[in-house]
């Protein structure tokens, strides 16, 4: 695989990351459902999952930024399956909307499965950190792009966090916008 | 507090856009550290799991 190959499949992947991210905010809107706090940790390790693509694409590939990005998949794992673990007996409830029939911690744990995998497949293809010529863009337009939609849903969920918990900690069942409220 | 951590992400993205690449893996250490922080502080009750 070359490194130009694995820039576009890097911006790739933080595109789906960005799309996990818009999903979630539309369900908060769309359905007036706000994220708990466990929700909130996981959407900020898929956040922390895409600065390690997000270095990829734009200083180029290297082994140490598909660490950080596995790094954070595992630590949003374990939020993810310890709010399933919550859920998963009879008469335990769920917390919010499902999608697709399937919960959103549930979704998260699949996804943050498939980005350990998808990641380590990743480092697998060695070709794509040696150095290419001079004058090879790390970043293409396409890349860039991606880069910055990613910023700008990271930016939103933490305005809309810091409108829904304010200055503290969130509650365990957040029923209003706490800065909106007061 | 909750939103300390997409902060933090959004700085050290920006940081990766600006060519900042060891800002942005010390924002992104702190950041994750936070979270895993905030983990420990949301994750009290005992699961209802018996085996």
């Amino acid at each position: 695989m070359t490194r130009s190959l694995s820039v576009v499949l890097n911006a790739c992947g933080l595109l789906a990351l960005t799309a996990v991210l818009a999903v979630a905010f539309g369900y908060q809107f769309a359905l007036g459902e706000l994220p708990c706090p466990l929700c909130l940790l996981q959407r900020a390790a898929f956040a922390a999952a895409g600065v390690g693509l997000a270095l990829n694409v734009c200083l180029g590939p290297r082994p140490s930024h598909y660490a950080m990005t596995i790094l954070s998949a595992v630590a949003g794992a374990g939020v993810a399956a310890r709010q399933v673990l919550l859920h998963i007996t009879p008469g335990s409830g769920s917390y919010g909307s499902p999608f697709l029939g399937i919960h959103f911690y549930s979704w998260a744990l699949m996804l943050f499965v498939a980005i350990v995998v998808g990641s380590a497949a990743m480092l697998l293809a060695d070709r794509q950190f040696a150095a290419e010529g001079p004058g090879t863009p790390a970043a293409p337009a396409l890349g860039k792009g991606a880069v910055a939609l990613f910023l700008f849903l990271v930016a939103a969920n933490g305005i809309s966090t810091f409108a829904e918990c304010g200055g503290g900690m969130c509650p365990d069942n957040p029923t209003e916008y706490q800065l909106l409220s007061r | 507090m909750m939103a300390l951590p997409f902060v933090i992400f959004a700085a050290a993205t920006g940081c990766a856009l600006a060519g900042r690449r060891g800002l942005a893996l010390g924002a992104w250490g702190i950041g994750l550290a936070l979270t895993l922080f905030l983990f420990r502080h949301h994750a009290t009750d005992a699961l209802p799991l018996a085996f």
